[in-house]
């Protein structure tokens, strides 16, 4: 998967469980702040991105600090890369 | 010409405001004061005679209801309102959802004509007052207590036939603008497939404004719309819930007159 690839599957994630408009889900967006999710959401976000890249984050730290799209890109695309090398 | 005019409705609407919170905070001082010596003894002797903890914590509730709609009404005729119910015939209990534009907001929510408990940030909880009242009362303190706890806590309510008021925004917008919404309040509802009513604010930015405690006079319109069934959001996730909530609350808010 290419990072464009993911980060078009991440956005799929966002508008398939959270019905947020494409327009909407540019890098700079923040996901508290201008998405409007709240902690709880955030908890059903990491369920469906675990889903949808058959991947285990729920316990990783690094994802208390994402806090715009962009973030959340520059985590996957790292996981991705994590993967490819184990 | 026209300068002079304009100065004299400068000062005329200074003198209005200067006339409206001299009244106002007289009358709310007093109506607070008359609250405590009459309603505090009352309360607390119809808790020994009854010994019904049910039917205290219901006087406490419509007590606080009538101090509410009295400090609602102190500011009349410079400041009225209006309360319109779109779904009267819908049956309690509910999870209200209402804007918050101001901190009259929690006063005004007395208009509710049936039993009902708000959900507290924590800044309320910092007031003496408002401290001693809402835990006689039994608010829902969102902030100081795990969420399976709040959930136990407001399901226990709703099936007691108690309705919630939540401000969702979470803080005062202190203007026109409707914040992102918090989704404790829908979660709630969820779970215990509680029906959701929109409750939306209209008029009272300035009564006062955030920050301040000057009120300004104007009409302030508060609408009960109809309310979501569980039938209706089934489907939906959380998330989902509260942006159509919203959205609804949005383009109701906007259709009224500024």
């Amino acid at each position: 998967m290419t990072d464009s690839e993911l980060i078009q599957a991440v956005n799929d994630v966002f508008a398939d469980s959270f019905e947020i408009p494409r327009e909407k889900l540019t890098p700079e967006a923040q996901i508290f702040g201008d998405l409007g999710l709240d902690s709880l959401d955030v908890v059903d976000l990491v369920a469906a991105i675990q889903k949808k890249f058959n991947v285990q984050v729920r316990d990783d730290e690094r994802i208390r600090s994402i806090r715009s799209m962009q973030d959340l890109y520059h985590y996957l695309i790292m996981i991705r890369n994590e993967q490819k090398k184990a | 010409m026209e300068a002079l005019m304009a100065q004299r409705k400068t000062v005329l609407s200074r003198l209005c405001i200067v006339w409206l919170n001299v009244w106002f905070w007289s009358l709310f001082a007093a109506a607070s004061i008359l609250f405590l010596v009459l309603a505090v003894p009352y309360v607390y002797l119809f808790d020994l005679l009854g010994r019904n903890r049910r039917r205290t914590l219901w006087l406490v509730r419509r007590t606080i209801s009538h101090y509410g709609a009295t400090a609602m009404h102190c500011g009349w005729p410079l400041i009225r309102v209006r309360f319109i119910d779109y779904a009267p015939q819908e049956k309690p209990p509910f999870v209200f959802v209402a804007n918050h534009r101001s901190a009259s907001d929690a006063f005004l929510m007395s208009v509710l004509p049936v039993e009902c408990v708000e959900i507290l940030n924590i800044w309320p909880s910092r007031l003496p007052f408002v401290n001693c009242f809402s835990r006689l009362a039994g608010y829902l303190r969102v902030r100081e207590m795990p969420f399976d706890q709040f959930i136990e806590a407001g399901s226990r309510l709703l099936a007691d036939g108690v309705s919630i008021i939540a401000f969702p925004e979470g803080t005062r917008s202190g203007s026109c603008q409707l914040g992102q919404f918090h989704g404790s309040a829908f979660r709630l509802a969820q779970h215990v497939g509680a029906k959701i009513c929109p409750v939306t604010i209209s008029g009272n930015e300035h009564i006062p404004s955030r920050g301040s405690l000057v009120l300004h006079p104007g009409r302030i319109v508060i609408s009960k719309l109809p309310a979501v069934t569980c039938e209706q959001y089934q489907e939906l996730n959380a998330y989902r819930l509260k942006t159509r909530v919203r959205e609804t609350m949005r383009k109701h808010l906007d259709a009224q007159p500024v």
